[in-house]
Parts: C-alpha cells; sequence; structure tokens
C-alpha cells in the first residue's frame, strides 16, 4: 500500500515499486502501465500483419505466381487476418487508449478491479503465443481465412486447433477488459461526474463494454464447437454427420458484426474528443452523440445476417436484415454531421491529431457509403465476394479504427510520456500514409466492381493495372508508417517537455500534469455545477 | 478481493482444461488428402493425365474415344441422367454459367457430360441435353453449346476407369447412387487441371480454370465446399437450434443481473488503490 505523498514527484513511469525493472512492468497494476504494454504488444503485431499485408500485395503485382504459391497466400491472408482483427483492432483502443485514460477521464485512481486487468493482458500475450504456435509447428499454417468458416475449418489439414484456441483466449482478454470498464464506469466516476457530463470516449467505451461482454462468448462457444467438430466429429457443422455450415456463420457473424462496432465505437469516441478540442468549440449534439452510440451498440446486433445474403437465407430474412443494416447507418451518420457542425464557427488549431481527425471522418465515410451498397440486397449479390468488400472493410476498420488510433495516438501521446513528438515530421508522416492508404484501397473498389474475386494469388490479366497502382500504394504506405513510428519512438525519449494541457482541452486528463502521478490525481477531482467535458465558453 | 482469486482459479482451471484438450487433438482428418478412405466425394488428382483408351458413346450412338474428343479445354461433368437429387440444379448451374461467360464453347472449350450409370442409354441423355439448352437465353450460346456441350454414356468398365483417375467416389444405394458435385477441368492433351465444386459457378472462376486449362498450368481448388447428395436430416437442425437459444438465454440473463446489479446496489465513494 503506498500512500500519496510517498510518491509525489514521482511519475507513473519512473515510479518504482516493489519491484525493479521490467518486473515493475509486467506485474503491475497500474492501469497507465497496462495500456502501456497494450500499446507495445499491439504495436508489435500490427508491424507483423502489415508485413503479411506487403507481402500480399506483393504477391497480387503481377498475374500468376510472383513470389508465393496459392498455399502460402491463403495462409498469409489468413494469418494476416487473425492478427489484424483479434489481435489489433479489437483490442485496439479500447486496450490501450481506454486503459491509459478513462480512469483519468471520470477522475479515478484506477480502473475497478486492477489485477483483473494486468489478467486480461497476460490472457492477451498467451492468446497471441498459442496463434504463434499454430505458426510454427504442427501440419502448416492455418489456410481459412481469419474467419473459420466451416467446413474448412474442420476440413484442413493445417494446424488450426492452436489458432481456434488462441482466439478463444483473446475473446476471454476481451470480456474481462469490457467487464472491468463496465464496472469502472458505474462505480468509480468522482463527485460530480455525472452520466450527462462523461466524456464521449468514456461513453463509447461504455457502449463498448457491453458489446464485450455480450457477443464475446457466443464466438467463444462457437469456436469450442469448431474445436469439438474438428477433434471429435460432434457433428453440428459437418452436412455429411446431419450438421449445417451455414449456422457456423450465423454464430461467428453475431459475435463477429458487433466486433466491427468493437472497433469502431471507441475509434468515434476519441475522435469526439480532438475535434472539439482542436475546435475550442463545445461539441455539438453531445445527447445525439450518446444516443447514437447506443443505438450502435444494440442495433449493431441485429444486423448480422448482411454478411451471409450469398450463403441460402429465406427472402423475408434478407429484407430484414437489409433494412437493418440501412438502419445502423442512421446513427453513424448523426456522428460524422455533429463532427462537421461542431467545426462550424470553431477556433479551429490545426495541428496533427487534427489532421488525423479530418482524413478519419473522410474514409471512414467512403467507407460507410460503400458498406451501403454491400447492404442492399441487389448490389451486394454482384461485388459479394470481391475487392469491393475488401476495400470497404478496409476503409471501416483501418481507415476509420486506424486512422483513429493514430489521431489519439498523437493527441495523447504528450500526455502519456510527458514529451511533444516533432510535429513537422508526424505531419509529413500522416500525409504520406494517408496518400498511400488512398492508393492502396480506392484500385480495390474499381476492380471489385470489374469482378476481381478476393481471396485469389492470381487474376486474369485484365487487371493488371489497378493492382499495380494498389502495390505501391501499400509501399507509400509503410513509408509513412515507419515515419511515424520512427517519430514517435524518437520522441517518447528524446521529444521536449510536454506542458499540462499542449492542447487546451477541458477534459479531467489535461488537469493532471504530463505524464500523470501514479494515482493520477495528487488531490481527489471533484466536478462543479458549470465544469464538463467541452465546456470552452 | 477473494473473489477476484475465485475467479483467476476458475479461469486457471478453465486454460488448464482447454490446453489439454489442444494437446490431444492433433490428429486432423484431411478428406481431401487421403484417397482410399474417401467412400463418396473428391480425390483431387492434379496434374495427373487420364488414361487412353476410355471408349464413350456419343449422341449419335458411336462408339468414340475420350482422348480424341478432348482436343481443347474441357470440362467434364459426370452425372447420371434418371438423378433425382442434385445433378439437375449441378447441370442448371453448368448451363447458367456458359451462357453468361464471354468463352464460347465448342470454340475456347467444350463441356463433357458423362453418365456414370452404366445401365442408361443416350436416348435420355439427348432429352436432357434439350432441357438444359433451353434455359440458356443468349441464341449465340445455344448454338455453339450443340457441338460445344456434349452428352455421353459408357459401360461400367469404361466408367470405374474414368471416375478412378478423375477422383470422383459415388456409391450405389437401391436405384439411386450418392454422389457429389463437382467438375473436373482438362487441359487439351487431358491433364487434370483443376475441380470446381459446389453448385454455383461465378463466370469468373470458369474463365480462370478454361484460361489455365489451356496452358496446361493446374490451379488450387477454388471452392472447398463440396455439395452432396444425402438426405436431410431436420432432428439434427432442430437439436442445433436449442442450443444457441439456451447458451443465448443464458448469456442475456447474466447481463440483465449484471446491470441491474451496477444500477440498483448502491454505490461505494471511497475506493483505495491495492497495490
Amino acid at each position: 500500500m503506498h500512500t500519496t505523498s510517498a510518491v509525489n514527484g514521482a511519475n507513473y513511469l519512473t515510479y518504482q515499486g516493489k519491484y525493479r525493472g521490467l518486473l515493475g512492468w509486467i506485474l503491475s497494476t497500474d492501469h497507465k502501465r497496462i495500456g502501456l504494454l497494450y500499446l507495445y504488444s499491439i504495436a508489435t503485431m500490427f508491424s507483423i500483419g502489415v508485413l503479411l499485408g506487403l507481402a500480399m500485395k506483393f504477391e497480387l503485382l503481377a498475374p500468376g505466381k510472383t513470389v508465393m504459391d496459392a498455399q502460402t497466400y491463403n495462409a498469409t491472408f489468413t494469418v494476416h487476418g487473425v492478427i489484424m482483427i483479434f489481435m489489433v483492432v479489437i483490442p485496439g483502443l479500447p486496450a490501450v487508449f481506454g486503459n491509459l485514460m478513462l480512469p483519468i477521464m471520470i477522475g479515478a485512481k484506477d480502473v475497478a478491479f486492477p489485477k483483473l486487468n494486468l489478467l486480461s493482458w497476460y490472457l492477451y500475450v498467451f492468446g497471441v503465443v498459442l496463434v504463434l504456435i499454430a505458426l510454427f509447428f504442427g501440419q502448416g499454417v492455418p489456410d481459412t481465412g481469419w474467419t473459420f468458416y466451416a467446413p474448412y475449418s474442420f476440413k484442413s489439414g493445417t494446424n488450426l486447433l492452436p489458432a481456434i484456441f488462441g482466439a478463444f483466449v483473446l475473446g476471454f482478454s476481451s470480456i474481462l477488459t469490457g467487464l472491468n470498464f463496465l464496472v469502472t464506469i458505474h462505480r468509480l466516476r468522482c463527485p460530480g461526474m455525472k452520466w450527462t457530463k462523461l466524456p464521449l470516449f468514456v461513453w463509447t467505451l461504455y457502449g463498448t463494454a457491453w458489446i464485450q461482454l455480450l457477443a464475446t462468448p457466443v464466438v467463444g462457444i462457437t469456436l469450442v464447437l469448431v474445436a469439438l467438430e474438428r477433434t471429435f466429429g460432434v457433428g453440428v457443422f459437418d452436412p455429411a454427420l446431419g450438421g449445417d455450415p451455414i449456422l457456423y456463420q450465423h454464430l461467428f457473424w453475431i459475435y463477429s458484426h458487433p466486433a466491427v462496432y468493437i472497433m469502431i465505437l471507441p475509434a468515434m469516441g476519441a475522435i469526439s474528443e480532438i475535434i472539439p478540442t482542436f475546435s475550442q468549440k463545445h461539441i455539438f449534439g453531445y445527447k445525439a452523440i450518446i444516443a447514437s452510440t447506443m443505438a450502435i451498440a444494440f442495433v449493431g446486433y441485429l444486423v448480422w445476417g448482411h454478411h451471409m445474403f450469398t450463403a441460402g437465407m429465406s427472402g423475408t430474412a434478407q429484407y430484414y436484415f437489409s433494412l437493418l443494416t440501412f438502419i445502423v447507418a442512421i446513427p453513424s451518420a448523426i456522428k460524422v454531421f455533429n463532427w462537421i457542425s461542431t467545426l462550424y464557427k470553431g477556433s479551429i488549431n490545426i495541428q496533427t491529431p487534427f489532421y488525423w481527425a479530418i482524413s478519419f471522418i473522410f474514409v471512414f465515410m467512403i467507407g460507410g457509403l460503400s458498406g451501403l451498397v454491400l447492404g442492399s440486397l441487389a448490389t451486394d449479390i454482384y461485388v459479394h465476394d470481391t475487392a469491393f468488400v475488401v476495400a470497404h472493410f478496409h476503409y471501416i476498420v483501418f481507415g476509420g479504427t486506424g486512422f483513429a488510433f493514430f489521431a489519439a495516438m498523437h493527441y495523447w501521446f504528450p500526455k502519456i510520456f510527458g514529451r511533444m513528438y516533432d510535429k513537422a515530421w508526424a505531419n509529413i508522416g500522416w500525409l504520406v500514409f494517408t496518400i498511400g492508404f488512398l492508393a492502396l484501397y480506392s484500385p480495390m473498389f474499381y476492380l471489385g466492381m470489374m469482378g476481381m474475386p478476393r481471396r485469389y494469388y492470381d487474376y486474369l490479366e485484365e487487371f493488371h493495372g489497378g493492382n499495380i497502382l494498389s502495390t505501391f500504394g501499400s509501399w507509400i504506405m509503410v513509408t509513412g508508417f515507419v515515419i511515424i513510428l520512427a517519430n514517435l519512438i524518437r520522441s517518447a525519449r528524446k521529444g521536449s517537455p510536454a506542458e499540462v494541457n499542449p492542447w487546451k482541452g477541458k477534459t479531467l486528463e489535461w488537469t493532471v500534469s504530463s505524464p500523470p502521478p501514479v494515482l493520477n490525481f495528487d488531490k481527489d477531482p471533484v466536478l462543479g455545477e458549470k465544469d464538463g467535458p467541452y465546456n470552452y465558453e | 478481493m477473494k473473489t477476484i482469486q475465485l475467479y483467476t482459479k476458475i479461469s486457471i482451471i478453465i486454460l488448464l482444461v482447454m490446453v489439454s484438450i489442444t494437446a490431444s487433438a492433433q490428429a486432423v482428418i484431411n478428406p481431401a488428402a487421403s484417397d482410399e478412405d474417401v467412400e463418396i466425394g473428391i480425390v483431387e488428382h492434379l496434374d495427373e493425365y487420364l488414361p487412353d483408351s476410355i471408349s464413350l458413346v456419343n449422341e449419335q450412338g458411336q462408339q468414340v474415344w475420350l482422348a480424341d474428343v478432348i482436343d481443347k479445354p474441357t470440362i467434364i461433368n459426370f452425372v447420371y441422367y434418371r438423378c433425382p437429387g442434385i445433378c439437375s440444379p449441378l447441370m442448371e448451374a453448368v448451363a447458367g454459367v456458359m451462357d453468361k461467360s464471354d468463352l464460347v464453347p465448342g470454340e475456347d472449350y467444350q463441356v463433357l457430360t458423362i453418365s456414370f450409370d452404366p445401365r442408361e442409354t443416350i436416348d435420355l441423355g439427348i432429352r436432357k441435353k434439350e432441357n438444359y439448352l433451353n434455359l440458356m437465353n443468349n441464341q449465340d450460346k445455344v448454338e455453339a453449346a450443340k457441338t460445344g456441350w456434349l452428352f455421353f454414356v459408357s459401360d461400367s468398365a469404361n466408367i470405374i476407369r474414368l471416375t478412378t483417375a478423375t477422383g470422383f467416389k459415388y456409391k450405389k444405394t437401391g436405384n439411386d447412387f450418392l454422389h457429389a458435385a463437382s467438375l473436373t477441368v482438362t487441359s487439351p492433351d487431358g491433364k487434370i487441371t483443376r475441380y470446381l465444386n459446389g453448385m454455383y459457378f461465378l463466370p469468373f472462376e470458369w474463365k480462370m480454370a478454361i484460361v489455365e486449362a489451356s496452358k496446361g498450368q493446374s490451379g488450387p481448388t477454388l471452392n472447398k465446399v463440396l455439395r452432396f447428395c444425402y438426405t436431410y436430416d431436420p432432428v439434427g437442425q432442430s437439436y442445433v437450434l436449442n442450443i444457441t437459444k439456451v447458451s443465448g438465454t443464458i448469456i442475456m440473463f447474466f447481463a440483465l443481473v449484471l446491470l441491474l446489479y451496477l444500477v440498483v446496489k448502491p454505490k461505494r465513494r471511497k475506493l483505495s488503490r491495492m497495490d
């Protein structure tokens, strides 16, 4: 037990606890240190995922075999998907910035269950190790796609069980984080922090936590069933034994569609913090954003069937799923309108996080609107399983969550590390990255419309031009990523010391020193009647 | 704190159980690779050549050699003409994709539909051919398909040699057969270059398969979902649905309890941090 006075003067980065060195980090229950552990692990996995993506784009530089054969390509997109979805974007913003900022933003000393929080990180690492086992041991790298669709998942001769089990364990990590955040938000708000005064990032974490808690068990059970099917042939999904492979798709997407909202809601939350700060203006439609967050969290459960329009489903079911898909687009649009309205007549301060936030809105809109093409029954039949779908979800998952992650990284970086990054290089990194991103994914919309299917290592000659552009885009984007990464790593150690409130934000994390003290607040915060997260007047 | 320790213990036990399951579960069946065990389905024989001297009876009732018929990229389609199950939807899919594809049957490629029931005669095959040509909308394609989609029957010895060479495994039950829906693609010199499985073919994969066959390159099997001519088991279906309903209800129940607990139970204002 440490009292506040004992650690005065030391921040959470330099603080010396019971253990020294590395142990002081991997045994720490401080939410900020755990947040950084997540940041480093996720950044590592992201870099691996990027390399795999780069290899895939290189293969597609020319028709026929370029650098890898069909089996290797299948394995590459499977591992790329498993890493990027289960290890990067699902934990992404909640585990990193949720852990780092949530308790400070609501005026708490830590999350409700600090030890459970640490356990979540260990489960994450355990899940990652299990998936790595699948890569290096056994009869070959999994080749089913990240969705583990039946019957591939129980017929493939590759080493799938550890990968499935790894995804299962990663699910547990996600559930525990969700539970922890739920209780924290309900129980540990400081005096005066009413529900209507919660920062929007906290609200989105709240909506996300419910999805993590409710949807993740479904995929857990489903993955156990696949493991049983593979091991004992129980016949739940195998049609030869009276099972139903379509049932697998239903169960999988009942989780995995809400999982898209696990990825995107906190991203929207981070953008909802950045836009008012850099406009120096109260966010437009605070309650509308909260309502749309909860609406997305709820309606998001009911749209999973839109992944399966071509898989065999009754016409009635298709109409409902299509209608609900259109309905879930409305709250997202509400948020976009609110962000734009916040900018209107604001005192806009153009900085790196603002560039990221604006480009987030741009790519998110392209991703969202192309989603409507896929949500309508007739057009979906046309572009289903083509490169169009790949372009769409990369615009949402990478353009949405990824851009918001970089936005949040550049926004909270001075608070997290107590140092400021080189702004010029950060802007160059953003520009190169964004150009690369657009060049990489935009041609895939066109290629998909022209009929190029996804998940093939090969294509017809007529798709060559678009693929060359896309592959060049991937090189530009990776260059941007390297610039960003190098700048941040250098600045975390050698950047100029950051002020307490470099962006003039109004949320509580900008009232504590940079980096924050061990127990977050030297004096317990109390929110007065007139204080609020976006009170700039 | 005690509750957390309890949770930790439970989680560790669950993890250990799962690890032991994983460890004991490495023996994986792969029907596509191990051939002799497969009773019904497809054993892929990519890059192998079809045997010489397989004789078939064509639509004119003449005996011809398969090797003479194959002079361009060829798609071989095994059905039996009386088939009450998946043969018709399979043939409809073939007619559909021939109609849509921009390649011309008879010029760029040909389709050979061969009955694997030795008791059938070519008369029935000719009638079936008329039916399926009627399904095609593009009149040029219909004309081209008259010479580009050929129907055959044969005797049991030739059928067995050909189905064994292509890996098409079927089983007779009573008057009918259990079999899978699959097409075999061969190059002009009779080398198997690809299998197209399932009952729905995209013009793209059709074209891709034919382009590859014309170069004699073999490619991976695109669609690994084999459709089988089995009877459907409605009992299994209802059992499965109950599991999902039960687990869904349990999850929702616990979520509701948690929410009520968080909302109803009074908030503790002071919470000292354990370190």
